[in-house]
């Protein structure tokens, strides 16, 4: 199968989408497809070399408080049409196609089989309520959508319509399982850790419930130390922690990848005391992965990864003696833990990107009826004006065409 | 210039711009039915596959399953076989509770057989939602005012939705590695 994956986020920043897209273009690769990519990037030589496409730079728009970045006009348009053209795919995935990006444009020019992903991450609500409207015409052309997670999907059937098969994010599921620890932080060997990653100074990850939590901890276990990851200003957790705190509390700052699974690998407890909405729970899937026993507030998200319960223990969000009490009980119990890292061991495994690509693959094949065609860009001259067109789609074809050659120029 | 002449000019700037949105409405149903019609081939050839698997499962394995039972299983393949009536629904659950009471274990059966049959299971759940999901943006775009006023394609028939139940509630439930949420 030829496939064109869309991925409207620049390339060369860390983000979730921009994992997904090249995860799940390896391992369709891997399975003997031709898979190729386009996307935006900051710099053009940070694409790796053969099948991906640069498709220009992505305008930030400061937005609610972070960073949206858009891309559209003329010369995107003009690149997505080359790019439709030469690839000549039986199906095309694109990616988070409501905001204005190249996802949105390959939806307004490609004809043929559209899938779409929605990871509905950094979209806010009532942007979308606005624009879902806007976009709609162009969303409906969608021949298979597919969201990330039960929330994904709510967002999806509330602001653009339609409904959404939900296919979850995947995880390479050996790169975490097997590996190194990090050094002196052996699980079960080097004193009791437990592990937190995330940014460190946003209040809605929940670290403070957790070193609230810690002081409990301590009292029952005086060896066990709780190891931050990610990014974040150090001093203000230096303020957070106290005296009582300093020597149990290890700041790690960012990992690599690498890294970041040898992390998961070594701490004996993760803990995710998160206290707003995440849409997905990537990391505890890859914490899962690595055989960490895991402590999660009740998140929706998180409590259908951990199966309710059953794959690792859940408190209520936001309340530390709670928190303290599972972390303290969890520690005090080996069998438990090893109980929670076999059964997470089984759940990451229906979160392995074979498994995943596989489901992915399942809604392509749905959407390709045999013997058709390829995506291709719409024709605006040509023999293509000969084909069969419904009626009603003659009457305004000089009219699109004469704006497709204005986008051309 | 009177004022007969300005109400001229807005009248027929308002027919202008009607017409300009009539057409790229009538434009976007157009392309609406033909994506109907193409999920409802994928799904359709979905669930000829699964009563071809199971009319030959039924024919070729009675012995396995029990003559009664393969009887039974016979008849709801050769209903769901049969052309399209209003009552496919029907004859598609039925098949489906029959294909899924049948026992795990089936001696002499061979192993891809049953792994199309599970198979079949999640393309119908996909294209099933596919095709629902083409049908309601149909729906929703042909019952807003303006198109059903102007009365944009009132004789195309209006696609109906496709709904057998198919126990698949990971598609639209829980996130998880298919465990169902209760």
């Amino acid at each position: 199968m030829r496939i064109g994956l869309v991925c409207p986020y620049q390339w060369d920043v860390p983000g979730g989408v921009q994992y997904h897209v090249r995860d799940l273009a390896d391992t369709l690769r891997g399975m003997g497809h031709h898979v190729e990519v386009l996307t935006p990037a900051e710099h053009e030589e940070s694409l790796p070399a053969r099948h991906v496409t640069w498709a220009g730079r992505t305008v930030p728009i400061p937005y609610n408080g972070s960073m949206a970045s858009v891309q559209f006009g003329p010369v995107s348009a003009a690149r997505v049409r080359r790019w439709l053209r030469e690839g000549a795919f039986d199906v095309v995935h694109v990616h988070d196609p409501a905001p204005p990006s190249i996802g949105l444009l390959v939806c307004m020019i490609a004809t043929g089989p559209i899938v779409a992903t929605f990871h509905a991450a950094t979209i806010r609500s009532k942007w979308l309520a606005a624009w879902g409207p806007v976009v709609r015409p162009w969303l409906e052309r969608i021949s298979g959508r597919i969201a990330v997670s039960d929330f994904a999907r709510r967002v999806q059937v509330e602001h653009l319509g339609g409904d959404a098969v939900i296919i979850p994010n995947g995880v390479h599921v050996d790169a975490f399982a097997h590996g190194p620890a990090l050094p002196g932080r052996a699980r079960g060997v080097d004193g009791p850790t437990i592990g937190f990653l995330g940014r460190y100074d946003e209040p809605r990850k929940g670290l403070p419930v957790l070193l609230e939590a810690m002081r409990t901890v301590v009292r029952h276990h005086p060896g066990a130390q709780l190891l931050i990851a990610g990014r974040g200003d150090p001093d203000a957790v230096h303020e957070l922690l106290g005296d009582d705190l300093r020597a149990h509390v290890t700041l790690l700052g960012t990992l690599s990848e690498e890294d970041k699974a040898a992390f998961l690998r070594s701490v004996d407890v993760y803990c995710a005391p998160n206290l707003l909405g995440e849409s997905f729970g990537i990391i505890l899937i890859e914490a899962l992965a690595a055989g960490a026993p895991i402590v999660a507030s009740d998140l929706d998200a998180f409590a259908s990864v951990l199966e309710d319960g059953a794959a690792g223990v859940l408190v209520r969000r936001g309340d530390p003696r709670e928190l303290a009490r599972a972390l303290v009980d969890l520690l005090s119990d080996p069998e438990r833990r090893a109980h929670l890292s076999t059964r997470g061991a089984q759940v990451a495994a229906g979160y392995d990107w074979s498994q995943i690509a596989r489901r992915i693959l399942a809604v392509y094949e749905t959407v390709v009826p045999p013997g058709s065609g390829a995506v291709t860009a719409a024709e605006y001259d040509g023999p293509a004006e000969l084909r069969p067109v419904p009626d009603g789609e003659t009457g305004d074809a000089p009219l699109r065409s004469a704006l497709r050659r204005w986008v051309q120029r | 210039m009177t004022p007969d002449v300005w109400l001229l000019l807005a009248l027929a700037a308002v027919a202008l711009v009607l017409a300009a949105w009539s057409l790229w409405t009538v434009t976007r149903l157009g392309r609406l039915e033909s994506r109907v019609d193409r999920a409802w081939t994928a799904l359709e050839t979905q669930l000829r596959r699964r009563a071809g698997l199971a009319a030959e499962l039924a024919r070729d394995h009675a012995a396995a399953m029990g003559e009664e039972r393969a009887r039974r299983l016979a008849a709801v393949a050769r209903e769901a076989r049969a052309p399209w009536t209003r009552d496919r629904e029907l004859a598609e659950n039925a098949l489906g509770r029959e294909l899924r009471e049948l026992p795990d274990e089936l001696p002499g059966v061979p192993a891809a057989l049953r792994a199309d049959l599970e198979g079949t299971w999640t393309r119908i759940g996909l294209a099933r939602r596919f095709y629902n999901d083409a049908v309601r943006d149909t729906h929703a775009l042909r019952t807003r005012r303006l198109p059903s006023l102007l009365r944009l394609h009132a004789s195309h028939p209006m696609p109906r939705f496709f709904d057998i139940e198919d126990g698949l509630h990971e598609l639209t439930g829980s996130v998880g590695a298919g465990r169902p949420r209760s």
